[in-house]
């Protein structure tokens, strides 16, 4: 939308607007990106140029040898690659997908009136405020048949940390309760700004609940979805911790970032690890930028078409 | 968005919306249901944590091998170890770190978000993908190089990253601008230009209108963000691990925890978990007063605005 | 708009943070973590927080016979993939803050190989015969010294004195009186490090090699792994305990610890545990456990007529090649290894110590025990990829023991992993 009133409204408002400040409009836009970029450039551009760099050396301990792109081929015939991007995809799809449906419920639940409301808030957010290394070993313990808490409470004989299908339901499941709260925290922020005029209106309408959920809430609580199933997934496509507390580096689990792990600490084969980390990163940007297109389409590309 | 309505009147669906209700149930069975699911949604976010707790209070072996938490013998002696072992540092540097990391996150992250929502800029798609892609590297990935290079500004300027506050709120922030940027553009991008419009009119300079009209309506945005960014800094623990491993006047909650003293094999399961515990009352508090403030805040400024 | 929501905000995290530093205004951590003397110290020595206070010891005394030219002790974190890290960052970025490296005893080769330490095979003579040979083992690569002895470890077999008379003298009697008698008590038959980690390899070499097995040749040139029939009894012992119910409940995702609790509470036979459980088995905190006074340690059993022979444990240090004090290191490490005092004061604390004649005056049975039993006890191999030999260990094995792969093929993946580890590659 800011393209579209840009191209419009950039010659004939630009003196009046500019009087006050003494800057313009397009100048201030950059002095406000400035200080953004240059937080992100500093702690990311260089780790992304190291590590294109250094995946093109083999280094064992202080000697390195350029191999160019030696390490990728490695990597395209390394299982434990396919494998680790086999997982990682898993994970991230059925995690990211809970986490939307119980986190929309959760901030549907948080938006609403009632006795104790505060304090339903607050219980929702705290599996999200428990530092993720601990809450791993928690759910680890929780699983594991010594003492037996979940398999106690569930009456079941599951192996869950060693069985490769139950354990990744096992760190699924302590993903989702560990996230929803946060997918619930960004939905209920889209929640208010939704206008309650539109809910009024339904009601005289003779609309139900579950329609205007489907015809007020959800269309416009998109941008708030979209964001947050953005962010989750790019996170949950570099998950570590979960995998790691469960499984250490057992291939069962091994997301692309325990692969990654691995190859930097307990089998350091410095040049691999960069390799993989690089990987790692295109993937993750391939599907974000899926995510950006389909933002675009959906604000920008409304907007844009509402002012022409 | 919704450029119809009028701004003065806007009200949301915040506090004080009537839970919706389906005329065709009795009333007291749709309570109950909704009684029902609320128990489940409680005990679905809280007994781990009621696990956590319980298994603070307990001790040794016990921890261990018993499945049921509510048997003791139960004593305060983890909260009290802990403190022995100074977790009070470690605590006050979480919040001072997670403090100054939301203080200069959210004003950074506001100008540009702004600036890519209302103010005409070439390319505010390639900014957006920029924004999100600067950190998409994996973060166990990021440790070396950016070691590397705290060790290069240190033998440049002899300013050391390392084992100081700075060393962790730089990365914070720099991870959390992305995500802080797109929750702000969402809400920049969904207050009515007539608003501006009418500031235009009046003769405010972009930056006061920014201040004045766009950020106090964003206030659920901004809010959120915060929460968002605080709560990444006091969790996260790679980074802090690196950086400033050691020396208690920086370190960390998470690392503390992560890197528990212990005796032989032995595991402090106790230790730790008393010491999560004591890490998320803070946050969870943080977390709810600004939530509070966010919703009671935004119809109070609309009605001024 | 004065009070705007987002200027609450801010006040509020402002707040935050002003109480965060008034939370401690009323003083700065003192030197717990042994880093105050950094000023004054010469070198640095890092080592793991595991049992702190036993290196602090160690270093006190070096201190108090070396005033001027102190050692400052870095605890790394008790987890060994963190104590690498650590290391690594401090290696590889050319940093060389850490002079001395508290290296896990299968660390060595790696490092060697990496050119991170000294070679220190002029000190050969002044540990040969007065350290422990497995532990002069481990800190050699391809035959020469390249760390020294510090502390050592090695398993018992616990055994509750109350359900069985004698410790079993093979792994087929604890297969069998295991099963037997953790039925008609109701509890687990045996406990132990069964997860997948390092410590399955320690439970798996240890009965690879008390039926007769080697993982290499002599001068390791080659993998022995599947000479004979060691490699498959041992995995065929793990299955068979498996499928009759040998094993506690959730054996195979235990710990030390957790093994430790378990026994700790009754609810196993026996147990394979490093001797630190020993002092929480008689109870913690003042409070007698469970099975107090009705248990007892032995040393492993073997197959057949073989001993039982323990995976050998604990620390080496070595001398960074980064360095800028090498020679203070240097003596340390050789003082660390050699001292009688150093080495008693492990002893004393309970962390095992690799000097021979710390063993010879002690008075306490289970002291003498583990004497004779790590000088039998063997080194795992100190080749150079030992970690990616043991993690192909972990992967495979724990696999077929728990029935989800091919014994036969999780054995020859083994044996190929052996021999990668030997190639630099």
């Amino acid at each position: 939308m800011a393209i579209a009133q840009s191209s419009k409204a950039r010659t004939p408002q630009r003196g009046p607007r500019s009087k006050g400040s003494g800057i313009g409009e397009r100048a201030l836009a950059k002095i406000f990106l400035t200080p953004s970029f240059t937080f992100m450039a500093v702690i990311a551009l260089f780790p992304v140029i190291y590590a294109v760099w250094m995946s093109m050396y083999q280094i064992t301990g202080f000697r390195q040898e350029f191999t160019g792109f030696g390490n990728y081929s490695q990597l395209l015939s390394d299982g434990g690659f396919y494998n680790a991007i086999r997982n990682t995809f898993v994970f991230t799809t059925v995690s990211v997908a809970f986490e939307f449906v119980i986190g929309l419920m959760f901030a549907l639940i948080m938006n609403q009136a009632f006795r104790g409301q505060g304090i339903t808030r607050a219980i929702i957010l705290v599996p999200w405020v428990i530092p993720t290394a601990v809450a791993a070993q928690v759910w680890r313990y929780m699983f594991s048949d010594n003492p037996g808490f979940v398999n106690g409470l569930l009456g079941t004989s599951i192996n869950w940390l060693n069985d490769p299908t139950w354990s990744m339901v096992g760190i699924i499941t302590a993903d989702v309760w560990k996230t929803a709260p946060f997918v619930a925290l960004l939905l209920l922020a889209g929640l208010q700004t939704i206008p309650r005029e539109y809910y009024e209106a339904a009601e005289v309408d003779g609309a139900g609940a579950w329609r205007r959920f489907w015809s007020i809430t959800l269309p416009l609580l998109r941008p708030a979805i979209i964001v947050a199933l953005l962010f989750r997934t790019v996170d949950a496509l570099r998950m570590f911790d979960f995998a790691y507390v469960f499984a250490g580096y057992s291939n069962s689990l091994a997301t692309l970032s325990v692969y990654t792990q691995r190859y930097l600490y307990a089998e350091p084969e410095l040049g691999y690890a960069n390799a993989l980390s690089t990987a790692t990163f295109i993937i993750v940007m391939i599907v974000g930028i899926f995510f950006i297109r389909l933002m675009g389409q959906q604000t920008v590309g409304s907007e844009k078409g509402k002012k022409k | 968005m919704n450029t119809a309505t009028d701004p003065s009147t806007r009200k949301t669906s915040g506090a004080g919306q009537e839970p919706p209700r389906s005329s065709n149930t009795p009333y007291w069975l749709s309570n109950t249901l909704r009684l029902l699911g609320m128990v489940v949604v409680i005990v679905w976010c809280l007994f781990p944590f009621v696990w956590m707790f319980m298994t603070s209070l307990r001790s040794g072996a016990i921890a261990l091998t018993n499945p049921n938490i509510f048997v003791g013998p139960f004593s305060l002696d983890n909260f009290i170890q802990i403190f022995e072992l100074d977790f009070q540092f470690a605590l006050r540097n979480s919040l001072v770190v997670a403090g100054l990391a939301t203080l200069i996150c959210i004003p950074v992250a506001s100008l540009a978000a702004y600036a890519i929502a209302r103010l005409p800029l070439k390319g505010r798609a390639v900014i957006l993908t920029l924004a999100l892609v600067a950190t998409m590297f994996p973060p166990v990935a990021l440790v070396p190089p950016l070691y590397q290079m705290y060790q290069q500004i240190q033998t440049w300027t002899g300013i050391s990253l390392l084992n100081s506050y700075s060393g962790m709120v730089i990365p914070y922030v720099a991870l959390t601008l992305p995500l802080s940027i797109f929750i702000l553009v969402t809400f920049f991008s969904g207050i009515p230009r007539e608003l501006e419009e009418q500031g235009k009119i009046d003769g405010a300079t972009p930056w006061q209108i920014f201040l004045r009209i766009i950020l106090p309506l964003a206030a659920p945005g901004v809010g959120t963000s915060a929460i968002i960014v605080f709560v990444y800094a006091t969790n996260e623990f790679l980074l802090a691990f690196s950086f400033a491993p050691r020396d208690l006047n920086v370190q960390t909650v998470p690392v503390f925890i992560g890197t528990f003293q212990r005796v032989g094999y032995e595991n402090p399961i106790g230790q730790v978990m008393a010491a999560s515990v004591l890490v998320s009352v803070p946050l969870i508090i943080f977390a709810l007063v600004l939530q509070r403030r966010i919703t009671a805040g935004l119809t109070a400024g609309a009605v001024k605005g | 708009m004065r009070s705007t929501p987002v200027h609450k905000t801010g006040a509020l995290l402002a707040g935050l943070v002003v109480a965060g530093g008034g939370l401690a205004a009323c003083g700065s951590p003192d030197s717990q973590n042994g880093n105050g003397e950094a000023g004054e110290a010469a070198f640095t020595w890092a080592v793991t927080g595991a049992d702190q206070a036993i290196h602090e010891a160690v270093a006190d005394l070096w201190n108090e016979q070396n005033p001027d030219q102190m050692v400052n002790v870095e605890f790394l974190s008790p987890e060994a993939d963190q104590q690498r890290q650590a290391m690594f960052q401090d290696l590889q970025s050319g940093t060389g803050a850490f002079d001395v490296l508290g290296l896990d005893v299968v660390w060595t080769g790696e490092f060697a190989e990496a050119g991170y330490i000294m070679n220190l095979e002029d000190h050969r003579a002044e540990v040969e015969g007065v350290s422990l040979d497995g532990a002069v083992e481990s800190s050699s690569w391809e035959n020469e010294l390249f760390a020294m002895p510090y502390s050592s470890n090695a398993g018992y077999l616990y055994y509750r004195t109350d359900l069985v008379d004698e410790p079993p003298a093979t792994w087929d009697e604890v297969l069998e009186s295991g099963v037997e008698v953790g039925d008609e008590a109701g509890i687990g038959g045996y406990a132990g490090l069964g997860n997948q980690y390092e410590g399955f390899v320690v439970t798996f070499l240890q009965l690879f090699w008390s039926a007769g097995g080697e993982v290499y040749n002599d001068d390791q040139t080659e993998s022995t792994f599947l000479e004979g029939d060691a490699a498959e009894r041992a995995l065929d012992f793990l299955i068979d305990g498996r499928e009759q119910g040998l094993f506690a409940s959730g054996f195979d995702s235990m710990v030390e610890d957790d093994a430790r609790s378990l026994f700790q509470a009754g609810d196993s036979v026996y147990m394979h545990n490093w001797p630190y459980a020993l002092p929480l088995l008689e109870g913690e905190d003042g409070e007698e456990s469970d099975v107090a006074g009705d248990f007892d340690v032995a040393a492993l059993p073997g197959f057949d007529e073989n001993p039982g022979v323990g995976a050998l444990g604990g620390l080496n240090n070595a001398v960074s090649e980064l360095s800028d004090n090498q020679d203070v290191a240097e003596e340390f490490v050789v003082w660390a290894a050699t001292d009688a005092d150093a080495q008693q004061t492990l002893l004393d604390m309970s962390l095992p110590s690799t000097m021979l004649s710390t063993y010879d005056g002690a008075d306490d049975p289970n002291v003498q025990l583990l004497g004779e039993i790590l000088a039998e006890a063997q080194a795992r191999p100190a080749v150079a990829g030992y970690n990616s030999l043991s993690l192909a260990i972990q992967e495979n094995l724990h696999s077929a023991f728990l029935g989800q792969t091919d014994p036969e093929q999780a054995l020859q993946a083994v044996d190929e992993a052996a021999t990668d580890a030997l190639s630099a590659e």
